[in-house]
């Protein structure tokens, strides 16, 4: 049961979380709102309310929404880059899950160093090693390619660490019991570790499509021109564009959003988790 | 050859200064039922862990069915394990818990739905095939792990206190539940536990240990009724055996309170030539009864209650004599209440005598030397 004076504690929360949610959400009304309007209805309804409504569903409501899908090459960079996404999923819970494993499980000379050195890469920001990237994939040959995109992306000592952090506090005897039962180590990992962590695999996969949906230094690098670009580069080619009118870039722009919305609202839990779980929990 | 045979096996932990064990020596014949026991940090789980190779053996020779195994990966050891926290795979059903092992095997399907089916039954999880371990009582994890044990028919059993996180009426079952099982089976097992009840009534033999090193190595009525030092005559059997430092008179033992006991020539023959002696002697060996006060009439002592504990059909009663706080086992119907004032004997045949200094026992008549 709750005291009187927590229940009342509780309401102001309430109240305040909602003004706070307002505040930010408003923009993002005003982005759906106009998405649908044309030009000038957009300068006509800039100063009342009615920047913040939809115009009347009539015959030309998705005008806007229609002339990107028709004459932009916009769904195409979505779909490329949901496919860098997946592959960029699969490979980082991999490559990074097993880098986590050994860190936490397996008994090899200067563990602790190695732990301590991706720690410490966790606070250089990719910024300032993207050059070294961008020179390594130059010289290989790999610009404008999806091997070339991909590659300096799979490794994040940030996931390592969050899979190290978990991987910590599973119980030994399983690997034990599962030896006895003809595991091999590699089976073990993907058929026991990986299921035992499902919330882990989830936040680690939610932060890498964030990552992938988000980036835009990185592709821009990569790749120059071509089929191959990523819905951010795509945004920004076509809003940057004079014949892009306001309310196509708005629309553009409210498409680029939804994928991240949605995986806010479906993994809120894990985005939180995964937060937290680096703060706390060693093993 | 016996089935099982460790050769001065010792294990020393990296970073450690002493020896976890040291030099295990135990021939175990096949199908025998071996309860390990000993004090918390004692090194059973070390001992079984290297039979079972999940610990490197530091030194000595461990051999299985005549094979030396030393360096044999614990899956090809012959060897199936049942865990102190059953370490069930969490996200797996009960029936895939138990199948998974046959399946990485390469069993086939209908031998392996055959086994599985079996071992469901003999354990009475029918109901739980399909649940996954997180919703299964404690008893039922167990029964779920001795199932993933029982169906891969490994020559070897090994247990690490596998009864220590249930309650104690579900220990018992499961204690009949285990013996049973061992009984149709028929494999070997190492069962560890640092209940010597679970010990005594389950196993063949039982081997004692202590800091490391095995004390003793008997069935269990021979440690029960000649233990060879007093540390194993303490272990076993509750209440603990009462220990006197006692002196030794030509015809008797004087205790440190002053009062004394003349024993038979039988006995003071065994103490020749020692001037003080640990004297043990259990519970139930201390006689309330009219007809044991009658015939050791001569060493009657009396004492007064000071405390007791009413199990129903046995009672402990404590009281001050010799100089500790000594107990007694008596059955219910020698009912005494604290403050009593009783007369009691105890029956000189069954009293032990260790070395002072060694704490061994002394058994051979005139092996003294004080
Ligand atoms: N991994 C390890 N590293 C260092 N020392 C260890 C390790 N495991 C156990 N030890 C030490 O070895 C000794 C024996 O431990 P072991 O676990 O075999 O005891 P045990 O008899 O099983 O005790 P318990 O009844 O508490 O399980 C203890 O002193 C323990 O501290
Ligand atoms: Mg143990």
């Amino acid at each position: 049961m709750l005291t009187k004076k927590q229940k009342r504690n509780n309401w102001i929360l309430v109240i305040v979380l909602i003004a706070a949610s307002l505040f930010f959400l408003f923009p993002v009304l005003w982005m759906l709102a106009n998405s649908f309007k044309q030009d000038a209805a957009i300068t006509r309804d800039m100063n009342s309310i009615r920047a913040f409504v939809p115009p009347a569903l009539k015959g030309n409501f998705f005008d806007n929404y229609v002339k990107i899908l028709t004459d932009t090459s916009f769904v195409r960079y979505m779909l490329n880059t949901l496919f860098y996404a997946a592959v960029l999923i699969i490979l980082g819970v991999i490559v990074n899950g097993l880098a986590g494993y050994a860190l936490a499980k397996i008994k090899f000379p200067f563990r602790e160093r190695w732990l301590m050195i991706i720690m410490l890469l966790m606070i250089v920001p990719m910024e300032t090693i993207i050059t070294i990237h961008f020179l390594f994939i130059a010289k290989v040959g790999l610009l404008n390619t999806v091997i070339g995109y991909v590659l300096p992306m799979i490794v994040n000592p940030f996931n390592i660490f969050l899979f190290r952090q978990v991987f910590v506090s599973l119980p030994d005897d399983v690997y034990e019991a599962a030896q006895l039962d003809h595991c091999s180590p590699i089976k073990y990992f993907f058929t026991m570790v990986l299921p035992m962590s499902k919330s882990v695999v989830a936040t680690v996969s939610v932060f890498t499509f964030l990552n992938v949906w988000n980036d835009y230094l990185w592709p821009s690098l990569v790749f120059t021109s071509g089929d191959l670009l990523t819905a951010q580069i795509g945004l920004n080619a076509i809003t940057s564009n004079d014949n892009t009118t306001m309310g196509q870039k708005l629309a553009v722009i409210t498409m680029i959003t939804i994928p991240v919305i949605i995986i806010y609202s479906l993994f809120s839990k894990q985005i939180v988790e995964g937060v937290v779980s680096t703060g706390s929990k060693e093993g | 050859m016996s089935f099982i045979e460790l050769k001065n096996v010792c294990k020393k932990y990296d970073k450690t200064e002493k020896n976890a064990v040291t030099n295990f020596n135990l021939a175990i014949q096949e199908k025998e039922f071996i309860a390990f026991v000993g004090p918390s940090g004692c090194g059973k789980s070390t001992t079984l862990r290297m039979i079972a190779g999940f610990e490197e053996i530091s030194s000595g020779e461990l051999y299985i069915d005549g094979k030396k195994m030393n360096e044999t990966a614990p899956m090809d050891r012959g060897i199936s394990m049942v865990f102190q926290n059953y370490a069930l795979y969490p996200h797996m059903t009960v029936e895939k818990n138990i199948s998974y092992g046959l399946k990485n095997m390469k069993v086939p399907a209908d031998e392996i739905k055959k086994k599985v089916d079996w071992a469901v039954q003999i354990l009475g999880l029918e109901e739980y095939r399909c649940r996954k371990p997180k919703n299964l009582s404690g008893g039922q994890r167990q029964r779920v792990a001795l199932g993933r044990a029982i169906v891969k028919d490994q020559k070897v059993f090994l247990m690490d206190e596998p009864l220590s996180n249930l309650d104690a009426k579900l220990r018992v079952s499961m204690r009949n539940e285990i013996s049973k099982l061992h009984r149709e089976l028929g494999s070997t097992t190492i069962y560890v536990t640092h209940d010597q009840v679970e010990a005594m009534t389950m196993a063949d033999r039982i081997v004692i240990m202590k800091d490391g090193v095995v004390q003793q190595t008997g069935e269990p009525m021979e440690l029960y009724e000649h233990p060879c030092n007093k540390f194993v005559a303490g272990f076993i059997g509750s209440p603990q055996m009462n220990f006197y430092d006692v002196q030794v008179e030509r015809n008797g033992i004087t205790f440190s309170d002053g009062k004394s006991i003349a024993l038979p020539d039988t006995v003071t023959a065994k103490l020749q030539g020692y001037d003080h002696v640990i004297m043990g002697i259990r519970g139930e060996d201390i006689k309330f009864d009219g007809q044991n006060l009658d015939v050791y009439r001569e060493t009657r002592q009396q004492a007064v209650i000071e405390n007791t504990e009413i199990m129903g059909n046995e009672n402990n009663l404590y009281f001050e004599f010799g100089g500790i706080t000594s107990v007694a086992r008596v059955s219910k119907y020698e009912v005494s209440r604290i403050g009593d004032s009783v007369d009691f004997v105890m029956m000189p045949h069954k009293m032990h005598f260790f070395h002072p200094q060694t704490e061994e026992a002394i058994t051979v008549q005139g092996r003294g030397g004080l």
